[in-house]
C-alpha cells in the first residue's frame, strides 16, 4: 500500500532533478528572505546563482544548534509571522529554548510525510492508534496526530504517562498500533504482566512504532516476542517539523522523503563519506516555508542507502541511529545536554564543582538518570536534612530545566573522581 | 476562510426563524438516526413508545427520554456509537472519577464541525490570523487542548501548545513569542499572575488582549479581577465532551450570556421533576446535538444550571444565549436545608479588595448541624496591620456572605500561599461531612 504511489514510486533520476530544482529555489530564497542565511552565504562567500545543482551542496554551509539558540526566538524565520500557524519548541540549554515554526503548508507537508510512513509501515483506515507520545510544544504527539487522523484511522490521544490507564483504553477501546519511545513500550509489558495481562493475548494491538531514542535490534526483538506485535522505528527532529520517516514493512532502513528532503552523510571533518560508509546525517530541508535549513546537522550517526527499495519506494533510506555525534543524551526519550546539567549545578550556591551523571536502564526498561554533586565546603553540613532539602532543591531546578527528572545525589566535598584533561563526566550504563 | 469581517461562518447571522426551522428539522432527522443505528436508543424509545415519526412539532421535544452521564458508563465503550467503526478518526474520553471513563468519538465531519464551531467561538472574540494564540490546557484525551487549539489554526492564528505546567516557562513564552491570546482555567490564570508577580513582571504588562477562560465556573467579579490584573477582555467559554467539547457556546462582545449554537445543539432547560422550566428560570441545561454523525445523543442532562436570555443581541448573532454557568447541579451543596453554589461564594470573595485569589470551602457536622467554614487567602499587608482592620474585614465577608446566601458562614483569613493551587480544574469545595455520615 501506499498513501501517494506517484510521489513514492518516482524514478531515482526524476528525484534527483526535482531535490536540484528546488535546491536552487531555496537557496535564492533564503538569500533574499532570511538575514540569517544572507550573512551566512556572504561569510561563507558564497552567491545564490553559485548552486547549479546538487553536486554543490557541499558548497554551503552548515546550520547547527547554536545557530538556533542564537536566533532566538524569530532568526532563523524566512516568513513573515503572519504566515506562521504553529509554533514548537524544545527545551533549552542554558533557559532559551529552540522554537520552530510552521506555516499552514508546512504541516500540510509535515502531514503528507508522516501519512507516506504510516501507509508503508501497514497502518489503515481500520486501525486505531493510541498515541502515548507527549503532546504539546513536544511535536511526538500532535505529529503522529495530524497524521492518524489525516490517514482517516481513529486516533486515541492518550499522551504520556499513566500506564494503568494506557492498559485499560488499549484493551477497552480495541487499539491496533500503539505509538511510543521503545523503553516505554517494554516498561508498559511488563507492567501489563505484573497486573495480569498479556499484550499479545488480552489486546488488539498488532504493531508499535517507536522512536524519540535510538534502540537496537536486539530491543525490536525483545519487544515482538514479549509483546507479540511488529515494532517498527520512526525518525524525525523538532527541528525538521517532528516525526517524520518511518521503516517501511521491509524494517531495513528508514525512508527519507527525497522530494521534501535531501540528506547526506558527512565525516567528524563535514566530508561527504564514501558510500555506504558511516557519519553523520545532513539534511536540508527543500519543502519548509517558515523555517528552512540548509545542511543541518541532526548529530545522528548513521549510514545511507540509496539502492531501491524491495517495497518498491525509490527514495533513500537511512539505517538505524548507531548514536550521537555531539554529547548529547536522549533519556526517556528527550535530549539532554551535560551542559545543560552543569549550568543548573553552578547557579545553586551550595553546589560544588564536581559533578557525575549516571545512566542506568531499569529492569522495567525505563532509563534512570543520577546525577552525584559535591556539596561545596562552606555548606557542607552534618545534618542529613539539610543534605536532603538541598537534593530536593537540585533536583526540581534540573526537572523545570530539563524535562526529565534525575535522582540527585549529594556527596560529600573531595568524593568524586578528578580528572587530568577531558573530564568525562558522563557514565552510560545502558544497553541497548 | 472568514464568511467577513465580523462573523465566522454565515450561520452566525441566519435569521431566527430560519435557524428555528433549521433546528427543527435536523432534531427530527437526529432522532432517526439514534433509533436507526443506535441499538440502545431504538430499545430506550421503544421502552418509552416514542417513534421517531411521533416527533412533530417542538414541544413533542419533551415526549423523548434522557439521556444521562451513567448511559454512557454503561454502553461503554461503543455502545452509543451510530457509524462502523471504519468511519471514526478520533476518540476522546474523559477521566472517570469511578470506574469506565466516558467514551466519545468523532468522524471527520463531526470534527469539521466541532472545529468550526470552535473557530466561530474564538473569531466572536476578536482572535484574528495575526494572533498569537498560548493554549494552556491539556492536551490529549482533554478535549479543550485539542479543540481549542484546531479551532485557532483554522482561523490561522499562530498556536503555541503550551499546554499545563511549567509556570515560569509559560511567562516566558508569552514574552518572547509575543503572545495576545490565551485559553486557560481561570483559577489557573490567576496562579500565572502570582508567579509574574514574584519574577518582578506585571501582568498588565506582558501584552495579553483576550483570555479564554472555561472548563470551571467563574463569577463576574473574577473576570474584573482578570481583567484588570492582565489588562485584557475575558470571555467566558462552555463546552463538555458529550458535546465535542469547547465552542458549545461563548461570550460575544457584550460579556453578556453566552451564544450557543443552535443550528447544532437543540436547547431545553428543565427544573428538578424533568419538566421544561419556565422562560427565563433556572434550571438544568439539557442538549441535544444535531449534527454529531458519531454519537448521536438525545436529551442529554448537562448537569450545569443555568437560564436562557433571549433577547436580539448588539453583536448581531441570531443564536440564543445562556447565562453563563450558575453550578452543577450535583455541585449544589445543601447546608441547613439551604442551597449554596460555590460560584456564589466566589462571587462574593472577589468583590472584597484586600481578598486574595485563592479560596476554599469546608463543610463539616457537629453533631447533627452542618458548618460551613470559608478559609481565603489575604493579601500581605492586612497581616501586618492593625488586628482591628483584620477583625473588621473577616466580619464584613461574613455578612456579605449572609447576604448572599442567606446562611452564617465562618470566615478564616490565612497567609498568602497558604492554600492549595489548581492547574487544571481547581478542587474548591471540601466536604467533610460524608466521613461522619
Amino acid at each position: 500500500m501506499y498513501w501517494n504511489p506517484g510521489a513514492e514510486k518516482t524514478p531515482i533520476k526524476d528525484l534527483r532533478e526535482i531535490q536540484e530544482r528546488k535546491l536552487k529555489a531555496l537557496v535564492h530564497n533564503v538569500y533574499y528572505y532570511s538575514p540569517f542565511y544572507r550573512k551566512k552565504f556572504r561569510e561563507a562567500g558564497i552567491n545564490p546563482w553559485d548552486i547549479e545543482g546538487l553536486k554543490d551542496l557541499k558548497k554551503l554551509p552548515f546550520t547547527k544548534k547554536p545557530d538556533l539558540r542564537d536566533n532566538y526566538p524569530f532568526g532563523m524565520f524566512a516568513m513573515p509571522l503572519s504566515q506562521i500557524v504553529r509554533f514548537h519548541a524544545s527545551s533549552g540549554t542554558t533557559g532559551k529554548p529552540t522554537v520552530v515554526g510552521y506555516t499552514d503548508n508546512d504541516i500540510k507537508v509535515w502531514v503528507e510525510s508522516m501519512c507516506r510512513s504510516l501507509t508503508a509501515c501497514s497502518v489503515e483506515r481500520d486501525d486505531t492508534i493510541q498515541i502515548s507520545y507527549g503532546y504539546g510544544l513536544f511535536t511526538g504527539g500532535l505529529g503522529f496526530h495530524y497524521a492518524g487522523e489525516k490517514l482517516g484511522a481513529t486516533v486515541l490521544p492518550t499522551s504520556a504517562g499513566n500506564t494503568q490507564r494506557q492498559i485499560e483504553l488499549m484493551r477497552d477501546l480495541k487499539s491496533t498500533v500503539f505509538a511510543c519511545t521503545p523503553s516505554y513500550m517494554l516498561y508498559l509489558s511488563e507492567y501489563a504482566a505484573s497486573i495480569g495481562i498479556s499484550i499479545e493475548n488480552d489486546t488488539d494491538l498488532r504493531m508499535g512504532i517507536f522512536g524519540a531514542e535510538p534502540w537496537s535490534e536486539e530491543t525490536r526483538k525483545r519487544i515482538e516476542d514479549k509483546a507479540g506485535i511488529d515494532a517498527y522505528d520512526v525518525y524525525g527532529t523538532s527541528e525538521l517539523s517532528g516525526p517524520l520517516f518511518t521503516e517501511c514493512t521491509e524494517k531495513n532502513g528508514i525512508h527519507i522523503w527525497a522530494d521534501q528532503f535531501i540528506a547526506e552523510i558527512v565525516d567528524e571533518e563535514g566530508e561527504p563519506v564514501g558510500e555506504g560508509e558511516k557519519g553523520e546525517l545532513v539534511v536540508t530541508t527543500i519543502a519548509k516555508e517558515a523555517m528552512p535549513l540548509i545542511r543541518w546537522k541532526t548529530g545522528d550517526i548513521t549510514v545511507l542507502e540509496e539502492e531501491k527499495c524491495a517495497c518498491g519506494r525509490t527514495h533513500p533510506r537511512i539505517m538505524r541511529i548507531m548514536g550521537r555525534a555531539d554529547d548529547m543524551l536522549i533519556v526517556r526519550g528527550v535530549n539532554v545536554f551535560p551542559s545543560q546539567i552543569e549550568h543548573v549545578l553552578m547557579q545553586v550556591p551550595e553546589a560544588g564543582d564536581h559533578y557525575m551523571i549516571i545512566l542506568d536502564r531499569a529492569q522495567d526498561g525505563l532509563d534512570v538518570m543520577t546525577i552525584q554533586v559535591e556539596v561545596n565546603e562552606e555548606a557542607f553540613s552534618d545534618k542529613v536534612s539539610d543534605i536532603l532539602e538541598l537534593s530536593k532543591k537540585i533536583s526540581n531546578n534540573l526537572k523545570s530545566v530539563l524535562n526529565v527528572s534525575a535522582r540527585v545525589e549529594v556527596v560529600n566535598p573531595g568524593t568524586l573522581q578528578r580528572f587530568e584533561g577531558k573530564a568525562k563526566r558522563v557514565i552510560d550504563n545502558r544497553k541497548l | 476562510m472568514p464568511y467577513s469581517e465580523k462573523y465566522w461562518q454565515k450561520e452566525e447571522i441566519m435569521p431566527k426563524k430560519d435557524l428555528m426551522e433549521l433546528q427543527f428539522k435536523r432534531l427530527k432527522h437526529t432522532v432517526k438516526n439514534a433509533y436507526e443505528n443506535v441499538p440502545f436508543y431504538r430499545k430506550k424509545l421503544k421502552e418509552a413508545r416514542i417513534h421517531p415519526d411521533d416527533i412533530k412539532k417542538r414541544e413533542d421535544v419533551s415526549k423523548l427520554p434522557f439521556t444521562v452521564k451513567e448511559d454512557l458508563r454503561d454502553t461503554y465503550p461503543f455502545g452509543l456509537f451510530a457509524v462502523p467503526k471504519e468511519k471514526l478518526v478520533r476518540i476522546h474520553t474523559s477521566s472517570g472519577t469511578s470506574g469506565k471513563p466516558k467514551v466519545v468519538g468523532y468522524t471527520k465531519r463531526d470534527l469539521d464541525n466541532w472545529i468550526n464551531m470552535v473557530a466561530r467561538c474564538l473569531y466572536m472574540t476578536g482572535i484574528r490570523n495575526h494572533d498569537v494564540f498560548q493554549n494552556m490546557v491539556s492536551y490529549a484525551l482533554f478535549t479543550g487542548g485539542l479543540g481549542m487549539h484546531y479551532g485557532a489554526e483554522l482561523i490561522g492564528a499562530m498556536v503555541v501548545p503550551s499546554a499545563t505546567g511549567n509556570t515560569e516557562r509559560q511567562i516566558s513564552y508569552i514574552q518572547d513569542f509575543g503572545t495576545t491570546a490565551i485559553h486557560a482555567t481561570p483559577s489557573y490564570a490567576l496562579h500565572i499572575k502570582e508567579v509574574a508577580e514574584k519574577m518582578d513582571l506585571r501582568p498588565d504588562e506582558l501584552g495579553l488582549k483576550i483570555g479564554c477562560f472555561g472548563a470551571e465556573p467563574w463569577s463576574d467579579s473574577m473576570r474584573k479581577r482578570l481583567e484588570e490584573s492582565f489588562g485584557l477582555k475575558a470571555f467566558d467559554s462552555y463546552g463538555l465532551s458529550e458535546m465535542n467539547g469547547p465552542g458549545v457556546a461563548f461570550e460575544c462582545e457584550e460579556q453578556n450570556g453566552l451564544h450557543i449554537w443552535a443550528d447544532h445543539y437543540f436547547i431545553e432547560i428543565i427544573d428538578e421533576e424533568g419538566k421544561p422550566a419556565g422562560e427565563g428560570e433556572r434550571g438544568e441545561l439539557v442538549l441535544t446535538p444535531l449534527t454529531k454523525e458519531a454519537m448521536p445523543l438525545l436529551r442529554y442532562r448537562t448537569g450545569d444550571l443555568t437560564y436562557t436570555i433571549d433577547y436580539k443581541c448588539s453583536c448581531g448573532r441570531t443564536h440564543p444565549k445562556i447565562h453563563r454557568i450558575l453550578g452543577r447541579a450535583d455541585d449544589m451543596i445543601v447546608v441547613r436545608g439551604i442551597n449554596v453554589f460555590p460560584s456564589q461564594i466566589e462571587h462574593i470573595l472577589m468583590k472584597i479588595p484586600d481578598a486574595g485569589d485563592s479560596y476554599q470551602v469546608v463543610i463539616t457536622r457537629e453533631g447533627t448541624l452542618d458548618e460551613m467554614k470559608v478559609r481565603v487567602e489575604m493579601k500581605d499587608e492586612l497581616f501586618r496591620g492593625e488586628l482591628e482592620d483584620f477583625r473588621r474585614i473577616q466580619s464584613k465577608i461574613q455578612k456579605e456572605l449572609l447576604k448572599e446566601v442567606g446562611l452564617r458562614i465562618n470566615v478564616d483569613l490565612v497567609e498568602k500561599g497558604t492554600l492549595e493551587r489548581f492547574k487544571l480544574k481547581a478542587k474548591r469545595v471540601l466536604d467533610m461531612r460524608k466521613d461522619t455520615i
